[in-house]
């Protein structure tokens, strides 16, 4: 097996976490960079627009309009495999499943999409401010019901999954905090609420197509009384409330805990977090101290986490298992099928539906469990022909590239070995067991790459080398991140 | 669905057609009604057999009444009859002279020949009306086009062009000579965004659908900045009695704002026209009938807003 160096390793796995993975030929250009000024360009590169909208509306209203799960997940997996800045996208993955908002409710592709681009803008900065965005956000309103929580009327479901799963975790607040909470959140609302709600009820798009949502705030519908907050007294509303939750202790340790769930290594589900430690308590208590040094900035902790000894440690490396949107912004980055937009689109939104993680669409207020509850017989059938069938396809461009590089490593000839391990490279320093590498060895051979004369027939060397990068794809290195 | 172009065909009758949800191809299709929301039934669907289309982008009506129907994904004209019944298609994909690759809009000259926005080969071609090539232009010097999208033809054969990417509308003359274009890049007055239609009435006033400016631009015949429409759409006769029949809707909706100050929205035209319902949203075509109406269908509010010259 080729030794791949530590630099490469450690770099590969950084793109692997903060983005969609790479090819060798990505891996090449960030290594010139070096680690410490990637990890601080992937944060601090501000521009999130370089994807081309008006190309993409030219050709799909569907994803100009964004009416429905389709025509707005469409739309977000083109991002994933066109983005320049692929933290952007990660991090709106991340508090997608944190601030899990869902289609099923909300009827309503264009706030859906309102939403994720809100955590495109401020879901690197600082916490209260993203709280405060999350707390006026339409589709975020309709979702928990704080669209009925009326002063004198109090609808606790925001006031509650604020607390319990926006930013505390239970155990760490009362009843009557929920109450109080839910109370300095009323008249958070949206315009024409009556009729969006009719309209999300009967998911009506008549006549003119469903209306845009708009934050509105309800002054005569707002409790204007005293309040008492986590220990705290005052007339709250839901910007003091907010400020509240993010000076404490316990809101540090949970969404350090996330983070570290989402970038580092699976953490057991949320539920279990009052009740379960940390698996690596020094790394929680590096990103609480990251939290509260910041002033609450998101994009800061990751920026000491992506930094981390413990982020970098490789008993971390593929301890992760990749969502079905990470796998697919994978494979399509890699296969260049998405270079301009075009109809296929959709298609591939559907077979992330199939692996198991519809966009836009979360099974719950928790979210996706994620780790090994991405993995069942169904979605890793899915997953493993997801990958292996576009990635060993070489009508795709990025697949070609890929071949044609595997052959220039070459000389007149390559074993079985050395297409393996050069096509382990080309896919983005994938690392395997062993065993593993000798399988692939073993289907090398048995494919007779190693029996060809790459100078007579080409052809057939490009044939045998797209089926080793398929069955590549097929690992499980390939399936984690 | 989503409509994205519309021809006035015999007797004013208009033709629409519809982009879908690509999962959802049961609803691509070309809708006949008239003026007074009279309905005349549907055609066309997706598919590649004569009559059938997958990206179905620009529309025409020749001198008998026939609709030509451009498709982006299959490379072809389709060409139906008044009635909405399939006669042949033409055209092959590629980039040589004569071949296709995304016929986006398209519009009859004086001759009765079919002027073609080659949208990928960044050109336009002109065929006759049975697909015989006749010429390529657009692709060279001043009027070189990035990605054209509509099209139409003035009374003295001249060529009219939305040159899309590269925000302007370009003028040949009826052999392909290039005169001179309209406007530049951004979104105050005499400027586009991309644009995606153009017509021209009979005094030569210029009418474009400034899609990326969610606008109706009017230019005067020498280019000249006349006016700025933003949207004024009232409720149809068909939205009419789709909320005779569902009070449930008709009541809030009665009672809100669909005209919020368009200000608050940061400037985004796309944002604003997605709120004001009146405002136009997506709007990919503008057509001119005998009679000098003006019509801009909008793909994103599902309907066609329909003008008179006041002045």
């Amino acid at each position: 097996m080729v030794t791949t160096s530590p630099n490469i390793k450690l770099m590969a796995h950084l793109l692997r976490r903060a983005g969609f993975g790479s090819t060798k030929e990505q891996l090449d250009e960030y290594l010139s960079v070096g680690y410490e000024k990637v990890v601080d360009g992937l944060i601090d590169d501000l521009d999130s627009s370089r994807i081309n909208d008006a190309l993409v509306r030219r050709y799909f209203p569907d994803q100009s309009v964004t009416h429905d799960t389709s025509g707005a997940g469409s739309y977000w997996l083109y991002r994933l495999v066109s983005t320049d800045s692929p933290l952007r996208e990660k991090i709106a993955l991340f508090w997608h499943n944190v601030f899990a908002t869902g289609y099923t409710k909300v009827t309503n592709g264009k706030p859906m999409s309102d939403q994720l681009r809100m955590f495109r803008s401020h879901g690197l900065g600082k916490l209260d401010e993203l709280l405060l965005k999350l707390s006026k956000d339409p589709a975020m309103i309709i979702w928990l019901d704080n669209v009925d929580n009326h002063d004198g009327a109090i609808n606790e479901n925001y006031g509650r999954e604020l607390l319990e799963l926006f930013s505390m975790g239970v155990g760490n607040y009362s009843e009557d905090d929920i109450k109080e909470c839910s109370r300095a959140f009323t008249g958070w609302s949206i315009a024409n609420s009556d009729y969006i709600k009719e309209l999300a009820i009967r998911n009506s798009i008549m006549p003119y197509g469903k209306l845009a949502w708009r934050y509105e705030y309800k002054e005569d519908d707002h409790d204007d009384g005293e309040k008492t907050f986590l220990g705290r007294k005052g007339n709250f509303n839901g910007e003091e409330i907010i400020k509240i939750i993010c000076e404490q202790p316990a809101t540090a340790r949970f969404i350090s805990r996330h983070l570290y769930h989402f970038f580092v290594a699976d953490e057991p589900p949320v539920p279990s977090w009052p009740y379960k430690d940390p698996q690596d308590m020094g790394a929680i208590s590096i990103l609480e101290k990251a939290y509260f040094d910041s002033g609450y900035d998101i994009g800061e902790m990751i920026r000491v986490l992506f930094k981390s000894d413990f982020f970098k440690s490789e008993t971390c490396h593929y301890k992760k298992i990749k969502s079905p949107a990470e796998l697919a912004g994978n494979v399509l980055r890699t296969t260049e099928e998405f270079g301009t937009p075009n109809i296929r689109i959709s298609e591939r939104n559907s077979q992330v539906t199939f692996m198991g993680q519809q966009l836009l669409n979360p099974p719950s207020v928790e979210g996706w469990h994620q780790g090994l509850e991405w993995i069942e017989t169904g979605s890793l059938t899915e997953r493993v022909n997801f990958a292996s069938q576009h990635l060993g396809d070489l009508s795709k461009p990025g697949v070609r590239k890929i071949v044609g590089n595997v052959i220039a490593q070459a000389g007149d000839s390559m074993s079985a070995e050395e297409c393996v391990d050069q096509c382990l490279s080309q896919l983005g320093a994938i690392q395997t067991s062993d065993y593993i590498h000798n399988t692939l060895i073993e289907f090398a051979e048995e494919n007779g790459i190693s029996g060809i004369d790459l100078a007579k027939d080409k052809d057939t060397a490009i044939q045998k080398i797209s089926e080793v990068i398929s069955v590549v794809a097929s690992v499980p290195e390939f399936q984690q991140s | 669905m989503f409509p994205v172009d519309t021809a006035i065909g015999k007797d004013g009758r208009m033709h629409t057609v519809s982009r879908a949800y690509v999962p959802a191809t049961a609803q691509l299709r070309i809708t006949m009604y008239d003026i007074d929301s009279e309905y005349f039934g549907i055609y066309g669907g997706y598919g590649e057999r004569v009559g059938e289309f997958r990206w179905p982008t620009g529309m025409a009506a020749d001198a008998e009444g026939n609709v030509y129907v451009s498709d982006e994904q299959n490379n072809r004209i389709n060409i139906f009859s008044h009635e909405g019944d399939p006669i042949k298609h033409w055209g092959a994909a590629g980039t040589n002279e004569g071949q296709l690759m995304g016929p986006s809009g398209i519009a009859f000259d004086n001759e009765q020949n079919l002027v073609v926005a080659d949208h990928l080969n960044n050109r336009i071609q002109k065929f006759s009306k049975d697909g015989t090539f006749i010429m390529s232009f657009g692709n060279s010097g001043e009027g070189d086009l990035r990605m054209p999208w509509g099209v139409c033809v003035g009374e003295d054969n001249s060529v009219y062009v939305a040159d899309w990417a590269n925000d302007r509308i370009a003028k040949y003359d009826s052999s392909g000579s290039f005169l001179r274009a309209f406007g530049t890049s951004g979104s105050g007055d005499g400027e586009f965004k991309n644009p995606s239609g153009v017509a021209v009435d009979g005094e030569g006033y210029i009418y474009v659908t400034d899609w990326g400016n969610e606008r109706l631009v009017i230019l005067d015949k020498d280019g000249n900045f006349i006016e700025t429409l933003r949207g004024q759409a009232t409720i149809s006769k068909w939205a009419d009695e789709y909320f005779e029949g569902n009070y449930e809707e008709a009541e809030p909706r009665s009672r809100s704002n669909l005209e919020p100050d368009a200000g608050q929205f940061g400037g985004d035209p796309h944002e604003e026209s997605a709120h004001i319902e009146k405002f136009f949203w997506g709007p990919t075509s503008v057509k001119i009938d005998d009679s000098g109406r003006i019509y801009v269908t909008e793909s994103n509010r599902h309907r066609v807003q329909i003008y008179e010259r006041t002045r």
